[in-house]
């Protein structure tokens, strides 16, 4: 889906990135990032759903992945 | 045919199938449904998303035989994948999008009459060759070339019958309207295709008015769900009133236009009803592209955020009903165009 | 194509060429790290507090933070060209 392609077209400039999506998606991810030449490139999954998390359980969620984001972004 | 390969069996084992037998794909039935199209085989219609394997003619016109097409109808096919790779579409979104909306094709003018594209009763299917095989060319090649398989790149949760196929023409015999590529600016003589991302129809069945008022609040109650994307966001609505519904309305004097006008008009619910239920969020509301105040609970929310998204059509049989297809959530404008014969 | 089945395969399906990764720096400390939110919900608090403990745990030292137009779509070449002119690294979120 988008923000899949929106890390895609960042690495295609040099730009490492990574994308948080919720599992619901995983196959889509793997699958966007498989038919455009990398296949395996990390990515974050956070547990579906989210939309209907409260701001402050949505923040709590999302610390716990920012080790994950990092080493994604860096060696 | 190759006696160890079963060529029903080969193709129906094939992970972009619609689940149903196709068309056994051979040079000399290529080479015959070409002779449908004046387009060069080879030349590129684009890449469909999001494998974004190229459709050449050539491959539109290999799904649309296997889909069942007849040479003559493949004008239509190449033209409505054209449509359908137009930006604002967003047939990438829709490929992997949880809801289950598909491009509804709305073909007007007189090739699709002459082609026997049908808008009389059952248009919706099943049983018109054209309106069957166009529509599900269309889906074979966002299975095939663009990978839109649930499990695979598509999230949707349920899909949809329209899945399947979704394409008809207006009842312009029995529409007392012009149509609605006229409505848009072309002549009755263009040959056009609508296409709107939209759901499979809901029904609303009224025998009993006999005046525009009463019956186009019950169309406008059909248009309003509070699970319906609709009233969260800009989104299309395709309204495919049957003749004799039509036909009240013109009777009492009003034009397609007034229709469509009052639709958009009454078509919504207030603030306060719509957060019972449903999709309702605060920012949501504040993201319409209209003035919203959504901490008044007597406001009313239209489904109709632009009047250029309501698809209002004449189509289907002689009884009391008209389709209302709701819309999606993920930024899809309706397209239209004519498409070269 | 014609393969001694009597039929074609217009199967879809042949291979990408592999897209390298861009290079990582070694850490993250005085970068300049860019947030992409799509607009699906909760995007913007994930992003954010995503943002700021890179901030505190990473030492990264600035966010830059853009909204695209909507969640469905793939952000404007634009958006994403005037980022990887001013960011280190970026974070895309949320799909789904």
């Amino acid at each position: 889906m988008c923000s899949v392609h929106d890390t895609i077209e960042f690495e295609k400039l040099g730009i490492p990135s990574t994308t948080i999506i919720t599992a619901a998606f995983k196959k889509a991810a793997d699958f966007q990032f498989r038919g455009n030449g990398m296949e395996g490139h990390p990515y974050v999954v956070l547990p579906h759903p989210v939309s209907n998390l409260q701001p402050d359980k949505m923040r709590e969620l999302a610390l716990q992945f920012v080790d994950e984001v990092a080493s994604h972004l860096k060696t | 045919m190759n006696e160890q390969v079963d060529e029903f069996e080969f193709f129906l084992e094939k992970i972009w199938s619609d689940g149903f037998p196709v068309v056994t794909p051979t040079e000399e039935r290529i080479a015959r449904i070409l002779g449908g199209t004046k387009r060069d085989p080879e030349e590129v219609i684009g890449p469909i998303p999001p494998a974004m394997e190229t459709a050449t003619a050539r491959d539109v016109a290999v799904h649309a035989l296997m889909a069942g097409c007849r040479p003559e109808y493949l004008p239509v096919v190449i033209g409505a994948v054209e449509l359908m790779l137009r930006d604002e579409f967003n047939v990438n979104g829709v490929q992997g999008t949880m809801h289950g909306v598909a491009p509804m094709m709305i073909v007007s003018g007189p090739y699709a009459a002459e082609i026997g594209i049908h808008g009389g009763n059952g248009c919706m299917g099943p049983g018109f060759r054209a309106n069957a095989t166009i529509g599900r060319a269309i889906r074979l090649i966002l299975t095939n070339l663009g990978a839109g398989i649930p499990g695979v790149s598509s999230m949707t949760i349920f899909g949809m019958p329209s899945r399947y196929t979704y394409c008809l023409a207006e009842n312009m015999e029995d529409s007392p309207w012009a149509s609605l590529a006229v409505s848009k600016g072309y002549s009755a003589d263009d040959d056009v295709i609508t296409m709107a991302m939209v759901e499979s129809p809901r029904f609303c069945f009224d025998d009993v008015s006999d005046e525009p008022n009463r019956l186009l609040n019950g169309i406008a109650d059909t248009m309003t769900a509070m699970g319906s994307w609709n009233m969260h966001t800009r989104s299309d609505m395709v309204v495919a009133m049957g003749p004799q519904h039509a036909d009240i309305c013109a009777n009492a004097g009003m034009s397609r236009a007034d229709v469509h006008g009052r639709l958009c008009e009454i078509a919504g619910r207030k603030v306060g009803d719509l957060k019972n239920g449903g999709n309702w969020r605060r920012e949501r509301a504040l993201e319409f592209p209209i003035d919203v105040d959504p901490d008044d609970d007597d406001f009313f929310i239209p489904a109709i955020k632009d009047p250029e998204d309501l698809q209002l059509i004449v189509a289907g049989g002689w009884g009391p009903c008209t389709a209302v297809c709701h819309g999606w959530s993920g930024g899809s404008r309706a397209v239209h165009g004519r498409y070269q014969v | 194509m014609a393969n001694g089945l009597g039929f074609i395969d217009p199967s879809a399906g042949g291979g990408k060429e592999t897209i390298l990764l861009a290079p990582r720096p070694t850490d993250l400390s005085g970068k300049v790290v860019g947030l992409l939110d799509n607009t699906k919900e909760q995007a913007d608090i994930i992003l954010q507090t995503v943002g700021e403990a890179l901030c505190e745990r990473y030492g990264v030292e600035t966010l830059i933070i853009r909204r695209k137009e909507h969640y469905s779509k793939p952000a404007a070449a634009e958006i994403i060209e005037e980022m990887a002119g001013q960011v280190d690294v970026a974070i895309a979120g949320l799909g789904g």
